[in-house]
């Protein structure tokens, strides 16, 4: 079993959902996001386009992020999953120097600001302090939503399919951009759209073999 | 309100080249600095023990080993932790309470750190006890002074070797990041354990200058310094020349470091204060002879001037790929 996810650049409409609902499911600190939108400014025909591409923790086969990781709190699970143990990590950054992609953050404390600077925390932000612990000093990026993959597998459920099982931004997305689901199944619904739609990974050179998938199309459009 | 919609703008890093600042800007500023006292105390350490096999030579070089001792024990490892952001969780990384030194040259790093400093804090011991350092007349049995001996000759050897691993790990560190193509050359450990050495040479000239290396010929070092120097040169335009050939990033990154934004520091901080000069005082004092101290103390501080600037160019222009190269159809 190895969790991946397919992006689907032709269905994107750039609503900023799957960042949305990373932000509610993970309660990130305001200067935190997992997911991005990349922008790509482009000119066509003398005018001026910009388009947007969603990225997130690739989730590596072969994740250079934990074989650089000095204190082993990044670790990658059996299903494929890449976490960060944010109760091990000792914040030297070398897994954000190695990551080709980007997809790293360190959380430090001036990143730690609050929604209103100085005026406290609102009910979301204390509620995320006890619900979803960010620590400063140490690095972040996506988990696949793993606490809703266990949680889901425990009770029969199968992510990519039952809601309930499936990451925060695969079930928001109101254009069924991104799917979620097992990559060693060929009878999986992202197998199919891999298989089908010629499906590309980010910076194959690099022989991680990411577990993200796109397939091409004219972004926003 | 613009503090709410501040995660909705959209991220414009990784669509064209970007350069790593984790490791050079704000607080990454300590790794530079970490870097460089990496280099010079290894770089002195190895020198010294290479000198200190040179009859007459026995006194300065411990003086140079215990400097190099000091700066890898109380600059190089505390600026690596200050850099940390949680530096009291340090013991994870050591085993038995981690494993990743079977992955992590930055682990290996850390456990060549600390078995230098181990060793090489023990062979002072012993070379102070051997070799009388204060003229306090220290006197042995002959079987104890070749006990001494031999143990001393051990923890050298130990020490020695800890010092090259502690010297080029920082090359491997950054070798293995694919991603940043000017890095991922086989040839960058080979440039950095070669000038970390070519700044011990001219720490344990400094070294020389104090009433420790009184009645030293310092030609000797100086003929080394040379020759590491020319060496030096070698390699890092080979590695210039052969990262431009590693992909378009290590390009880019080398044009920045020869035309681009770090040209100043490259040929003016690198190239001519850290070599050409410091090469020419060399060549004038093998010539002539004679050295002339104030010539000497500046060939000296403009080593350590290059030492500074060459790593700050190494951890400055490195940059990645852009995220999409392929053709998405836009």
């Amino acid at each position: 079993m190895r969790w991946g996810m397919v992006v689907d650049l032709r269905k994107c409409i750039r609503c900023y959902s799957c960042i949305a609902a990373c932000r509610v499911e993970h309660f990130h600190p305001m200067r935190i996001t997992w997911p991005r939108l990349i922008a790509v400014e482009t000119v066509e025909l003398g005018a001026p386009k910009t388009f947007t591409y969603p990225v997130r923790c690739n989730h590596c086969k072969d994740a250079p992020c934990v074989d650089v990781c000095i204190s082993g709190a990044t670790q990658r699970r059996e299903d494929g999953i890449v976490w960060v143990d944010q109760n091990k990590c000792v914040g030297c950054r070398y897994c954000i120097i190695a990551c080709p992609y980007q997809n790293r953050t360190f959380f430090s404390k001036d990143k730690d600001t609050g929604f209103f600077p100085g005026k406290g925390l609102t009910d979301f932000e204390k509620a995320g302090k006890k619900q979803y612990p960010h620590q400063t000093g140490t690095t972040e990026k996506c988990n696949f939503c793993m606490e809703r993959i266990d949680a889901g597998l425990a009770k029969g459920l199968k992510p990519g399919v039952d809601r309930e099982s499936t990451p925060a931004c695969v079930n928001m997305c109101p254009a069924r951009a991104l799917t979620f689901g097992d990559l060693d199944d060929p009878n999986s619904e992202v197998s199919k759209l891999i298989r089908g739609n010629r499906g590309f990974q980010l910076h194959p050179e690099f022989e991680t073999d990411p577990s993200v998938y796109y397939i091409e199309g004219k972004i926003g459009e | 309100m613009a503090k709410i919609q501040e995660w909705m703008i959209v991220h414009k890093y990784m669509t064209d080249y970007t350069p790593q600042t984790e490791w050079i800007e704000r607080r990454g500023i300590l790794v530079w600095i970490a870097e460089v006292c990496t280099s010079i105390g290894t770089g002195l350490y190895l020198i010294s023990l290479f000198f200190s096999l040179v009859p007459g030579y026995e006194i300065i070089t411990w003086w140079g080993m215990l400097v190099a001792w000091l700066i890898i024990m109380f600059l190089k490892i505390p600026l690596h932790l200050i850099y940390f952001g949680k530096p009291l969780r340090f013991w994870r990384t050591i085993p038995p309470f981690s494993s990743a030194w079977k992955t992590s040259w930055f682990a290996r790093g850390i456990i060549f750190s600390i078995l230098f400093g181990t060793f090489a804090f023990i062979q002072l011991v012993f070379s102070f006890l051997t070799i009388d350092v204060f003229n306090i007349g220290l006197q042995f049995s002959a079987i104890g002074l070749a006990t001494l001996t031999g143990f001393e000759i051990l923890f050298k050897v130990l020490g020695g070797i800890f010092a090259f691993l502690g010297g080029i790990y920082p090359g491997f560190i950054m070798n293995y990041c694919k991603a940043i193509q000017f890095w991922n050359s086989g040839l960058l450990p080979v440039v950095l354990i070669i000038g970390g050495i070519l700044d011990g040479c001219a720490l344990l000239m400094a070294v020389g200058l104090t009433p420790a290396g009184a009645g030293i010929d310092g030609h000797v070092v100086e003929l080394v310094s040379a020759i590491l120097l020319i060496v030096n040169i070698f390699f890092i335009a080979v590695y210039l020349l052969s990262a431009t050939y590693i992909g378009s990033a290590g390009k880019v990154s080398t044009m920045k470091l020869l035309k681009g934004s770090q040209a100043p520091v490259f040929w003016l901080g690198v190239i001519i204060l850290g070599m050409i000069i410091p090469l020419a005082i060399s060549l004038y004092t093998l010539t002539f002879g004679a050295s002339i101290i104030p010539l000497l103390i500046i060939a000296i501080l403009l080593h350590t001037i290059g030492a500074f600037a060459l790593k700050y160019c190494i951890l400055k222009v490195a940059i990645y790929k852009p995220l999409f190269v392929v053709n998405l159809g836009v």
